[in-house]
This record gives structure tokens, C-alpha cells and sequence, in this order.
């Protein structure tokens, strides 16, 4: 512990006496902590005591879960609110003067172990009487998120180990997501470390307007910093990454020779070689095939798969069913029909362009996909696609395919990160979506081949549970639903009921961080973006009033409403 | 017993000296809780009527400490009737109107008033009352310590602060020690105390005293949850 025995606060540093401990508490991990001041200690604070371990004085961490008033004046004082209590209580010789006093319920978190590189319970509670400190700012950033402090890092030049003294910020492959809740702005800066989110996926779940985008973007720019260059793809069914451009150009965001490249593809450059499908997908996007259609389509279509060209289209495949079982064949007429309504007149489904992974996904390059003008059907067509040739190209790295003189196809020698706004829509817990199949390969054997996902949603419960669970870091934002606060408890392990407790209080732009990529949730204020955000709702009375005006301005039209015909993507949303 | 000149002025007077005694000291229950016999007609020869030391009477009792002159605030808070003749069932001497053979036992019949100690206040040269304190008093009376009516502008400066506020500090140590009929001597001087501290704030303060007062005791009597 610090030389600051006398006096109650260090101020700067964060380090502030703030009570005594009085006892256990219910839980085994619990203890009580009283405390006369009412301001200084708030619920999720971080405080510390000291205590030996195997002979070494470990400062332990714990966490306040609870706060009441143990003593203060009855409520029969506060009966008129026009009467102070204070009032009432000098009239009646009660004394008012530093009388509250505060029990906390806190529980242990552990000591830093340096050699674990992660919390670890001594099992053994403040005896009462011991001093309790806020934790300091400094020791904070080091050990909540998963950084993997060590003990070199830790020792200073006096051999004594000292978790305050490392330099958090000098570390590399970490992303400042914002600070600690309960203290001052930029006090406890928390840095999650990239790699590991990216290895085990991520989730960030919240409800609209509770600002998932605006974190998303926030993890971006710390992805494409210098010292991550990131290899970025975005599928963006809305088109709310139009601002990370600004990236470019940045001088915060450039180094040496670096400068982020952020490349935009929209629907006319993501079209889908037909023979890239796979028959599954085919089936997917036909009306109600019987067997015998299934059938037939699964034998024409595993012929054109073992031909060498690639750029094979539906007549193609028709020949081919037609030759394998004949020409007057019900089921191949059946199947043409729709085989030409679903692909051949689709504008997504070409025979030979293809955008090659290369042009696609690069270190130190953020891929957006615009899909806000395809159908939701199309989009998950484009990314279960995409996906699967990502995965196989990275499968083929890892397993040093490219030396196979054999092996002719795609290759991408880096690790890769998707990351999904509406991620409920690729990965839906209820209903068919092509896309739900490698999605679920992806997060469960990702980690091992360097492709991380993350999963952007504001309706958890409506996310495949396999993919959410093998999300292994999750951001938290404001979630009031009730069925969506169940899917984060059944399907995130590292949601404990005090993160749970915490989401409907949040507001826009506060989070719980949790998993992999930290030792121990925290609440979060998310910092603010470097580049400017792009999804905002558009002010609807300011456009009315605009489109009216504009409307006056105009001669009459005699033409009647068009009531119908139109497409509405609304009611697919609500699905 | 010291026999003192009074005055028919009663409540209304306004120096300590012209207070009407309305009986003296015969025992005490605690250093707190005295026991008062009220004088009758043989004790003064304007003894007190029955509304001049009723249920919750404040009344004090002149002290001198050290050369200084002191009052010692108390307030009337049981009453009980004492006649030793009660349960006889023998023959009487006298009749009804022949006073002159009446046994002094029959005129012993008198009644007792309990007092609780309030606080302390010293007495200023002329007859009104400063420094006013509501802890509890350190010295112990006396046995036939003669027991003032205490008057209203002794009342008012007993109870005010020195910020002008109103002050009844004393409060838990009257119900603590006033027992059963505790809530009705601390209404009864809350009653008092709204006539003499006519202003708002401390009006306000008064209403939730006596509802806190009110509510405590209707939950201790069962009747109140």
C-alpha cells in the first residue's frame, strides 16, 4: 500500500480512503464495507484492500454490489417537505452533522496474479476493521481488461512489483474504447486487447439508439490505427459507414507509410458467380422444391461443381440436368421455371465476375459492403458466399495449402475480421437463412484459422444462440426488452447478474464490456469518435417541412396516389 | 416549608418571582422523576385550581448553584390521588358538618403529581430567563422544593434556540421516562408551543413533530401498523 496513511485522499491518482470493513457478508465473496461518506462511493466502484498472500501483500480488488443507508434521520422527519429534516432533527436535539452513514456491499474480485495474468481469489476476506481504498486509476487500467500484465512489466527498477506504474497506453494491438463509468472522464481508460476479441468474436449488443453503431465505428478507427492495421470487412445492410472515409487522410490514423484504405462495394460490384453457390443455397432461395425437384437439382448440380470451368450459368446446369435424366423430365421443367426466376433474372447472380478476395480484404483495409439497396434475402445470399470463400481461402493458409501445386483455389495469408450490423439478420435464431450455417462454423472454429465475426444487434433474443454464445466479448448497451435481457443471460457466460442488472439504467452511449478481452466486467462511458457518425435518424419535421415548402412551390399534379406495388422493407424488420 | 407571598395572576406572570406555587417536593422516583404534593387550602391560602396544574403543566423550581440563581424546567406529566382513609369501613368521630373533630388523617388527603426534569435555565436580574439548556440537570432537588405554575414567557425562552429556532431537545427523555402517558405530555407541550411560536417554519416543524409523536405511539399501542 501507498504512504498515504494519514491522509483520506490522493486525489489525482483515484486513490481515496473511503471505510472500514465490518464483517462477511452474505455470500461467500462478499463483505460489508460502512462508509460516512455519501458522495465518494458509488455502486460498481472498484475498491481495494491489502492483505498477505503466501507472504506477499497483495492489493485485492473488489467490487461494490450494494449500497445502503445504515444510519441517518427516520423518514417521520421528512413528513413535510416544506420542513427540512435537518430542521426537525435540530428542534428535537438529534444531532444532523455527519450522522449518515453508508453500508456497502462489495465483493472480491481478487489480486492481480502477475504470473496468471489474471484475477485470482486469495479466498480470504478483509477481517473487519481493515482500511478500504478506492482503486487506483492507474492499477485499474492495467488489470480490468485482459492485457496480460506480467511481472516484468509490473517490477520497477527496485524490484518491488507495482501495478500502478504500468504504462497501459504504450502498449500495442489494444483498442481505447472509452473510460470507467464510476470515475472522471479519462481517469480509468480502458483498452481491450484487439487480438483477443478478434480471435473469439465479439458482440455488441443494444437497442436502437443506444449508440451500437457509434461503438462499432469506435472499434473500427482503433482497428485500423497504425499499430493494428486491421483487416477489415463490414457487412452493412443500412449503410451507416459511409463517415469512416474520413480515416483516410487523418494524421491520427497514419504512420510512416500508413494510411487506413477504406473501400466501399455496392451491390454492381458484389455479384455472385453462380457456381459459387452451393446446392443448399440453391434450395434456400427456390419456392417450395419437392424431393424429387431436390434431387434432381442435387445430381445436375454436383455435375457442373466436378466441370473445370467455373462459369457455368442455369442453362448450363439445365443441359446438364436434361442429360442426365432426360429430356421430358416433369421435375427439371418444374425446377427450370424457378431456377430462371430466382437466379438467371436476379441481377446478383452472374456466371463469371467475381470479385477476387484480394481486390476484397487487405491488412491495414476496411471492406464495407453497402447492401442497403438489396433485398434481405439477397444479402444474406452475398454473405453467406463471401463468408465461405473467406473461411475456405483462410483454411487454406493456415493449412499451407498454397505450396500445393494442386490446390488452385483462393488464398488470404492474413487474419481476418467481419464484422455484421443487424447481425440477427445473417444469423437468425428463428427462420431459414442460408448464411446461419457458416456463421455458426465461423464463431465455433474461427479462432483456430484467424477469421473473427462481430455481431452488431439490438435483438439478442433474435440471434442464433450458437453464434451468441461463441461471442466471447460482449459489449452491453442499453437493453430494457425482457426477452432480450434473457437471450444475453442464457447465451453470454460472462453476463453475471450485475452486468444484467446494469442494462436497463444505461443511457446512449454507456456499455457494459465483458469476456474474453476482460478480466472482469466494467461499465463504460464510450469515448467519442474520431471521425464523425453516420447513423443518425433523420430529422423527420425539418424534411416535412422542406418537402412541403417544396411541395407549395410546385404546380398541382393530377395524378392519383400509387397505393400499392411498392416494396416495403419495413415489415421484413419487424420479423 | 418556605411560605411565600402569591399573587392571582397566575399564568399570566411575567417574572419568576410572581409564579403561583402549586406544591412542593416529597419524593423522587429517579434523578429525573419527582414526586409533587399539590398544596391545598391548609398549605396556602391560595392553593392551585384544578386547570393551574392539570396534565401537562410546565413548572420549574428555583435553585440556587454556586450564587447562581438557576430554574429547573420540569412538567406535571401523572397525577394520583392519595386518602389514607380509604378501605377504612370503621365509625366516624365527626360528621359532616361538624369540621372542628375531624381527624387529621381526613384532611390528608391530597394528590400527588409526577414531575419530569426538562432542562436548566439561569435566571437574569430581572425575573426572566437566559441560557436556556435542554440536557438533562445535574443537581438533585430537595425534598419540599417548592414547585412553580411556570409562565408563558419563561415556556417560550425555555424552548428557543439561539438561532431563534424552536428547540424541544428534550423530547426522547420525557417519553423515555413519562412512560405510558408519554405521547400525551409531549402533545400537551407541543399544544402549549403552538400558542407561543405562532410563526410558519416552526408551526411546519410542530405538525410533524406531533404527527411522528401521534404515529409512534398508535403503532406502539397496537393500533397502527
Amino acid at each position: 500500500m501507498s504512504s498515504t496513511d494519514s491522509t483520506s485522499s490522493t486525489g489525482k491518482s483515484g486513490k481515496e480512503l473511503i471505510g472500514t470493513a465490518a464483517g462477511p457478508g452474505e455470500d461467500p465473496n462478499e463483505f460489508i464495507v460502512v462508509t460516512p461518506d455519501e458522495q465518494a462511493v458509488k455502486t460498481g466502484e472498484f475498491i481495494t484492500y491489502s492483505v498477505p498472500v503466501e507472504g506477499t501483500d497483495r492489493d485485492v480488488i473488489a467490487r461494490v454490489s450494494n449500497r445502503e443507508q445504515a444510519r441517518g434521520l427516520p423518514e417521520t422527519f421528512m413528513a413535510d417537505p416544506n420542513v427540512a429534516p435537518e430542521t426537525v432533527a435540530s428542534t428535537l436535539g438529534v444531532p444532523t452533522d455527519e450522522i449518515d452513514l453508508y453500508r456497502l456491499e462489495a465483493t472480491v474480485i481478487g489480486y492481480y496474479d502477475t504470473g496468471m495474468q489474471t484475477f485470482s481469489n486469495p479466498r480470504q476476506l478483509p477481517s473487519p476493521g481493515t482500511r478500504l481504498w478506492t482503486a487506483p486509476n492507474e492499477m485499474l487500467e492495467a488489470i480490468l481488461p485482459n492485457l496480460g500484465v506480467d511481472e516484468q512489466e509490473a517490477t520497477d527498477a527496485s524490484g518491488s512489483v507495482e501495478l500502478s506504474r504500468v504504462n497501459v497506453e504504450e502498449g500495442e494491438g489494444i483498442a481505447h474504447m472509452g473510460w470507467l463509468l464510476n470515475r472522471e472522464a479519462n481517469a480509468v481508460d480502458i483498452h481491450i486487447p484487439i487480438d483477443e476479441f478478434a480471435a473469439t468474436h465479439l458482440a455488441i449488443l443494444a437497442s436502437t439508439g443506444s449508440g451500437k453503431s457509434y461503438t462499432a465505428g469506435v472499434l473500427m478507427e482503433e482497428m485500423m490505427m497504425p499499430d493494428s492495421r486491421a483487416s477489415l470487412l463490414v457487412f452493412d445492410p443500412h449503410g451507416e459507414y459511409g463517415t469512416l472515409s474520413k480515416m483516410r487522410g487523418d494524421e491520427m490514423f497514419s504512420s510512416g507509410g500508413y494510411q487506413p484504405e477504406v473501400e466501399y462495394f455496392d451491390p454492381e460490384n458484389l455479384r455472385i458467380r453462380i457456381s459459387e453457390l452451393n446446392v443448399g443455397d440453391v434450395m434456400s432461395i427456390l419456392d417450395n422444391p419437392s424431393d424429387r425437384m431436390q434431387e434432381r437439382l442435387d445430381g445436375g448440380w454436383r455435375a457442373m461443381q466436378r466441370r473445370e470451368s467455373r462459369t457455368w450459368g442455369v442453362d448450363d446446369l439445365l443441359d446438364e440436368m436434361r442429360q442426365q435424366y432426360g429430356e421430358d423430365d416433369s421435375s427439371v421443367g418444374a425446377l427450370e421455371w424457378r431456377l430462371r426466376r430466382s437466379i438467371q433474372r436476379n441481377n446478383l447472380f452472374t456466371t463469371d465476375a467475381n470479385v477476387p478476395l484480394d481486390e476484397l480484404v487487405a491488412p491495414g483495409r476496411c471492406t464495407v459492403l453497402q447492401m442497403d439497396t438489396l433485398s434481405r434475402r439477397d444479402q444474406q445470399m452475398i454473405t453467406t458466399v463471401l463468408l465461405r470463400r473467406l473461411y475456405q481461402a483462410r483454411l487454406a493458409s493456415v493449412r499451407n495449402r498454397g505450396d500445393d501445386d494442386e490446390y488452385d483455389g483462393e488464398i488470404v495469408e492474413h487474419p481476418l475480421f467481419a464484422l455484421f450490423e443487424e447481425g440477427h439478420r445473417f444469423a437468425p435464431s428463428a427462420g431459414e437463412a442460408p448464411s446461419l450455417g457458416i456463421m455458426r462454423t465461423i464463431t465455433s472454429e474461427g479462432r483456430k484459422f484467424g477469421f473473427g465475426l462481430g455481431i452488431i444487434s439490438q435483438r439478442p433474443s433474435k440471434i442464433d444462440q450458437d453464434v451468441l454464445s461463441q461471442c466471447g466479448t460482449q459489449v452491453t448497451m442499453q437493453i430494457q426488452n425482457p426477452t432480450d435481457q434473457d437471450a444475453i443471460k442464457n447465451s453470454v457466460e460472462a453476463a453475471g447478474e450485475e452486468v444484467l442488472r446494469e442494462l436497463p439504467g444505461l443511457t446512449p452511449g454507456q456499455a457494459v464490456v465483458s469476456g474474453d478481452a476482460m478480466n472482469t466486467p466494467v461499465l463504460i462511458q464510450i469515448r467519442p469518435r474520431y471521425t464523425e457518425h453516420g447513423a443518425d435518424s433523420i430529422p423527420a419535421t425539418s424534411q416535412w417541412r422542406k418537402a412541403h415548402e417544396r411541395y407549395q412551390q410546385q404546380p398541382t399534379r393530377s395524378e392519383s396516389a400509387d397505393m400499392g406495388g411498392g416494396e416495403s422493407s419495413g415489415e421484413e424488420d419487424l420479423l | 416549608m418556605s411560605s411565600r407571598s402569591t399573587n392571582d395572576t397566575g399564568n399570566e406572570a411575567s417574572t419568576i418571582d410572581d409564579c403561583l406555587a402549586i406544591g412542593s417536593i416529597v419524593n423522587s422516583n429517579s434523578h429525573m422523576d419527582y414526586t409533587v404534593e399539590i398544596f391545598n387550602e391548609t398549605d396556602r391560602d391560595r392553593p392551585p385550581e384544578p386547570h393551574e396544574c392539570g396534565f401537562g403543566q410546565p413548572v420549574f423550581i428555583n435553585k440556587t448553584i454556586d450564587g447562581t440563581e438557576y430554574i429547573i424546567m420540569g412538567v406535571i406529566y401523572d397525577t394520583q390521588l392519595v386518602d389514607p382513609d380509604q378501605g377504612r369501613s370503621g365509625p366516624r368521630l365527626a360528621q359532616g358538618d361538624q369540621p372542628q373533630f375531624t381527624p387529621g388523617y381526613v384532611e390528608e388527603r391530597t394528590t400527588l403529581a409526577g414531575v419530569v426534569l426538562l432542562g436548566t435555565a439561569e435566571v437574569a436580574g430581572d425575573g426572566t430567563v437566559k441560557s436556556p439548556s435542554q440536557e438533562m440537570p445535574r443537581w438533585t432537588l430537595a425534598v419540599d422544593d417548592v414547585v412553580k405554575q411556570c409562565p408563558d414567557e419563561v415556556i417560550r425562552s425555555f424552548h428557543s434556540s439561539p438561532d431563534d429556532g424552536l428547540q424541544i431537545a428534550y423530547i426522547e427523555r420525557l417519553l423515555d421516562v413519562a412512560g405510558p402517558l408519554g405521547a400525551e405530555v409531549t402533545l400537551s407541550i407541543v399544544e402549549r408551543l403552538r400558542e407561543l411560536f405562532p410563526e410558519d417554519p416552526n408551526q411546519r416543524v410542530l405538525d410533524v413533530v406531533e404527527k411522528d409523536v401521534r404515529w409512534q405511539s398508535s403503532v406502539d399501542r397496537g393500533v397502527m401498523r
